[in-house]
């Protein structure tokens, strides 16, 4: 496994795991209680989702991939790198989730995209 | 307005767990051995496991983390992910903020610039309203 699969495995499995988890609350609808029964009620329905379970295994796979990118490479490429799956995770959500993203929202995502690829990346020594 | 609630709490509880998780982490000792072989890395590895779920600090850090993604989540049952991810990205700033006043990190220029493209970044997310369909 070469360190760009392994940080392609991050960011798609990152992006798919939040497309997941978005799909699995969404199916539970809108939370707009704070009473404390029916919290306790919407959270094991989420536990028990289909959805919301694939989108947190894909959030593992992501996890792990990370740390075995880490195990090839510096953090100094690996983090910077998945800075680009605040793009790809808003190309999954206008795919698979049908949101409308406006010009205003692609240039916001752009802007912090670029914004942490800069802040991960380590001061050079 | 509720969007608004739930997302600043949920950076602040990830920005405050990342710091008592950097604190409790920092704390740890590591056994002073020379030897290199497997019992002695395995003698290292089950003695920083111990010392890190004995810290205070590492179980604050994780369960305000834990409340990060319970907030996460709830907001993603009404308000779009390509909304919601981009807006919590100012936990990084807050990040870079609390580990310049909290733990006296060093914060290069770059670094700022960074924190203030993302600020940008998300006023232009935030603008965008929280979900359109």
């Amino acid at each position: 496994m070469t360190t760009a699969m392994l940080i392609a495995l991050v960011v798609l499995g990152g992006s798919a795991g939040d497309v997941f988890i978005t799909k699995g609350m969404k199916q539970l609808g809108e939370i707009s209680t704070l009473n404390a029964g029916r919290l306790l009620a919407v959270f094991g329905r989420a536990v028990t989702n289909r959805y919301f379970l694939i989108g947190v295994l894909f959030m593992a796979v992501s996890y792990f991939s990370f740390l075995g990118a880490l195990r090839l490479a510096d953090l100094s490429l690996v983090l910077p790198a998945t800075s680009i799956s605040f793009v790809i995770t808003t190309i999954g959500a206008r795919l698979f989730l049908h949101e409308t993203i406006s010009a205003m929202r692609w240039a916001g995502i752009l802007l912090v995209g670029i914004g942490v690829a800069l802040i991960s990346i380590p001061a050079q020594p | 307005m509720k969007t608004a609630v739930v997302l600043i709490t949920a950076i602040v509880a990830q920005a405050f767990g990342d710091v008592c998780l950097t604190k409790g982490m920092k704390a740890i000792t590591s056994l002073e051995t020379s030897a290199g072989g497997f019992s002695e890395s395995l003698s290292q590895v089950s003695h920083i496991a111990v010392q890190t779920m004995q810290s205070p600090m590492v179980w604050v850090g994780t369960l305000l983390l834990i409340v990060f993604f319970v907030l996460y989540s709830a907001a993603l049952s009404w308000a779009d992910l390509s909304f919601v991810l981009p807006a919590t990205a100012f936990g990084y700033v807050l990040n870079v903020a609390a580990g310049h006043y909290f733990l006296g990190e060093l914060v290069s220029n770059r670094r700022w610039a960074g924190a203030v493209i993302i600020t940008l970044g998300v006023l232009f997310v935030s603008r965008s309203g929280a979900a359109h369909r």
